[in-house]
């Protein structure tokens, strides 16, 4: 007898309209409509549902293994407000001690 | 499966990907034994799942009120949700070597690949069914609990959406076994008769205790840490949690020896008969058999659809 | 239209309450045998995900039925257990289509379930009970129509994916449709009752009850045979061995009643 192969599709859900679509699990079906169907009561039962992708996992770029490890970076405080703490203390300063035109001299 | 010579070095730096903590993913090389026993723990897994809708399912219809129905139907309908997240974590595993989910359930139906000893037994009164969900269900919480730290990343995702709902599991089995506890006298006494059924097989449930000679799997499991607890340290676990609880609603686990031993810090129980649990396993328990071929008949059956399915 | 009823004894004392009960004895039923025929389905299914999804409706159809016994109940019909698992055979207003079994076989042990029938089935139940339902949202009966407001809800999922596979299995080969006609065929032959109203027909609609419901049978036919047309499929013949709707059942209903009720009759006085 032939074997079966089916496709599978990757199944992404949004629970409320602010949420992102958050990966849920992988099914396997007929159609992208069939997996839809099946992709709500499979992985999204007890959740609230706001919208649903499904994409066949083959249209579907991924990082490998060699990527994973390439995704290292140095710290890069600038692009954080961890950087900029030191602006609480002067602004507390400045609370107390606005500046002036003869302190600014 | 790969049978060229692995490069050593490759499998010493896996191994040290696995004493970091690494978690890996199905994508990442892998030492052809680690795929291996993955696929043997998460296949069994998966398919023990399946296999333990069918005693619950025979209830599914007769439940005795309409809220019973809807709560079993629910409890069932997530035992096979979790065969599907366990089954597809196992069918990528395979993918690389050519195999589908078909050889998977094919396994199953041929003996080569076994379903959890628990789910060959019978179920024949309502309380059966709340002794599985309650104490079935407890048990195996222990055991996925567990395996959450297992080093393998597709398999814990799936065991985190299956933790969650297990929850549910077990207050729905403690519900029905409390309702039955505070009944009519004969609903008391099929829940003790039901947990009187049940004690030999949770007590098979975690496996044999470990001897020095622990199976080549299971220090290999460990090894890999796709397990990191032996079954002895789960059984104790599940006695400590469950024990107690049994007895304060007025049931006799049936075992006379039962107790915990505070010197040496662990319970002390009879050991199941652990030649008939090998039998079990090799599909000889009392109701293996019937299972097997219910969901043969019906996943045989049932093949022209999915062929429909399967058509581009 | 008369007034909105909103309180059971109001509802009681109006000359009309037997079509009411009678419609919600029709609701009740049709819903609790579908639902259990689906639930016969669990951990059985054709494809593992599909197993999921199918349990979903029948839970949700079972749901359905559980209100509609309850309505009953605040109607003081008796518990709605006891309304669903104990009445007769006789007294019994589902259609035969909903009783007829998905194929030959105990489901616990060799069940032989024809998918395709099972399909068939509750599409053409999930076509009426929708026209019924959308009647439904306007009852005279305001406990009714809002239950039905939020059953309608859960009934396009059911539609859909009954159509879903229809379409399927009709344009993916001649196996499969074959199977689908044969299905049609079997079908027809249980579903003459499906639309009848029952002894108070015409004071269901006249009472506002249900309103639309003379018109009911007629849209139904004609959405049914539409979509049959879609498919090259010619519009059936309707009949019925009997007629559920008047307590003239097959005798599937008297299998299927004791498999549903058999724990709950060792002690209907007892706490489950």
């Amino acid at each position: 007898m032939d074997r079966l192969t089916f496709d599978i599709y990757e199944v992404f859900a949004q629970t409320d309209p602010l949420a992102p679509h958050q990966h849920q699990f992988s099914l396997l079906a007929s159609s992208p409509e069939m997996a839809l169907a099946l992709a709500q009561e499979n992985f999204l039962r007890r959740r609230e549902i706001y919208s649903i992708w499904v994409v066949r996992r083959d249209a579907i770029t991924q990082s490998g293994p060699a990527e994973r490890a390439r995704f290292y970076r140095r710290k890069k405080g600038y692009r954080t407000t961890e950087d900029y703490r030191y602006l609480v203390e002067k602004w507390r300063r400045y609370k107390q001690q606005p500046m002036t035109p003869e302190t600014m001299v | 499966m790969e049978t060229e010579r692995e490069d050593p070095e490759r499998v010493e730096a896996f191994l040290q990907r696995i004493d970091r903590g690494e978690r890996i993913e199905a994508d990442d090389w892998m030492p052809a034994d680690y795929r291996r026993q993955l696929i043997r723990l998460i296949a069994m897994h998966g398919v023990s799942e399946i296999m333990g809708a069918l005693p619950e399912k025979e209830w599914v219809p007769k439940a005795p009120t309409l809220y019973r129905k809807l709560a079993i139907m629910a409890k069932v309908q997530d035992e096979i949700g979790h065969g599907q997240l366990l089954i597809r974590v196992a069918e990528d595993l395979l993918a690389p070597l050519g195999k589908t989910r078909e050889d998977l359930l094919d396994d199953l139906f041929s003996g080569r690949l076994k379903f959890h000893n628990v789910f060959h037994m019978p179920a024949p009164t309502w309380a059966d069914a709340g002794i599985i969900a309650w104490l079935v269900d407890g048990a195996a919480i222990i055991t996925q609990g567990m395996s959450l730290s297992s080093s393998y990343a597709p398999y814990v995702r799936a065991l985190q959406r299956i933790v969650e709902e297990e929850g549910f599991h077990i207050q729905h089995g403690e519900s029905i076994c409390m309702a039955l506890a505070e009944g009519s006298p004969s609903q008391r006494k099929s829940l003790q008769e039901a947990l009187e059924r049940w004690w030999p097989a949770l007590m098979m449930f975690f496996g044999p205790r470990e001897t020095d000679q622990a199976t080549s799997h299971q220090q290999a499991n460990l090894r890999y840490r796709i397990r990191t607890k032996t079954n002895e340290e789960l059984r104790q676990r599940f006695l400590t949690k469950y024990v107690p609880r049994i007895r304060s609603l007025g049931l006799v686990p049936p075992d006379p020896t039962l107790h915990f031993d505070a010197e040496k810090g662990e319970w002390v129980y009879q050991q199941p008969d652990w030649n008939w649990f090998r039998q079990i396993i090799n599909n000889q328990g009392p109701r293996s058999q019937a299972r097997l071929t219910l969901k043969h008949l019906t996943y045989e059956e049932g093949r022209w659809a999915r062929a429909v399915l399967a058509q581009a | 239209m008369a007034a909105s009823v909103r309180d059971p004894e109001e509802a009681k004392a109006t000359p009309d309450f037997p079509a009411l009960s009678e419609l919600l004895w029709q609701l009740a039923d049709d819903d609790l045998l579908i639902g259990f025929r689906a639930s016969e389905w669990l951990g059985l299914g054709v494809h593992i995900e599909e197993d999921i999804a199918f349990a979903s409706i029948a839970q949700d159809e079972m749901g359905h039925a559980m209100t509609y016994f309850q309505l009953l109940e605040a109607l003081g019909m008796g518990r709605a257990d006891d309304l669903a698992q104990l009445r007769p055979v006789s007294e019994r207003r589902n259609s035969i289509l909903v009783e007829w079994p998905n194929g030959e076989g105990d489901y616990a042990e060799t069940p032989h379930f024809d998918w395709a029938f099972t399909l068939v089935r509750h599409f053409l139940y999930d076509q009426f009970e929708i026209i019924r339902l959308e009647g439904l949202c306007q009852s005279r009966y305001a406990p009714l129509a809002e239950a039905a407001a939020a059953i309608l809800g859960e009934k396009a999922y059911h539609r859909d994916h009954q159509q879903l596979w229809l379409d399927r299995l009709l344009t993916h080969g001649a196996e499969s449709r074959a199977r689908v006609e044969r299905a049609v065929a079997q079908a027809a032959q249980l579903a003459g009752d499906l639309t009848d109203l029952g002894p108070w027909g015409n004071q269901v609609a006249e009472a506002g009850w249900w309103p639309g419901a003379d018109q009911a049978g007629a849209r139904w036919q004609q959405a049914v045979e539409s979509f049959l047309g879609r498919y090259q499929l010619a519009p059936p013949t309707w009949s019925c061995p009997g007629n559920g709707r008047r307590g003239d059942h097959s005798p599937h209903l008297d299998a299927a009643l004791a498999v549903l009720s058999e724990v709950y009759r060792q002690d209907p006085l007892a706490q489950w």
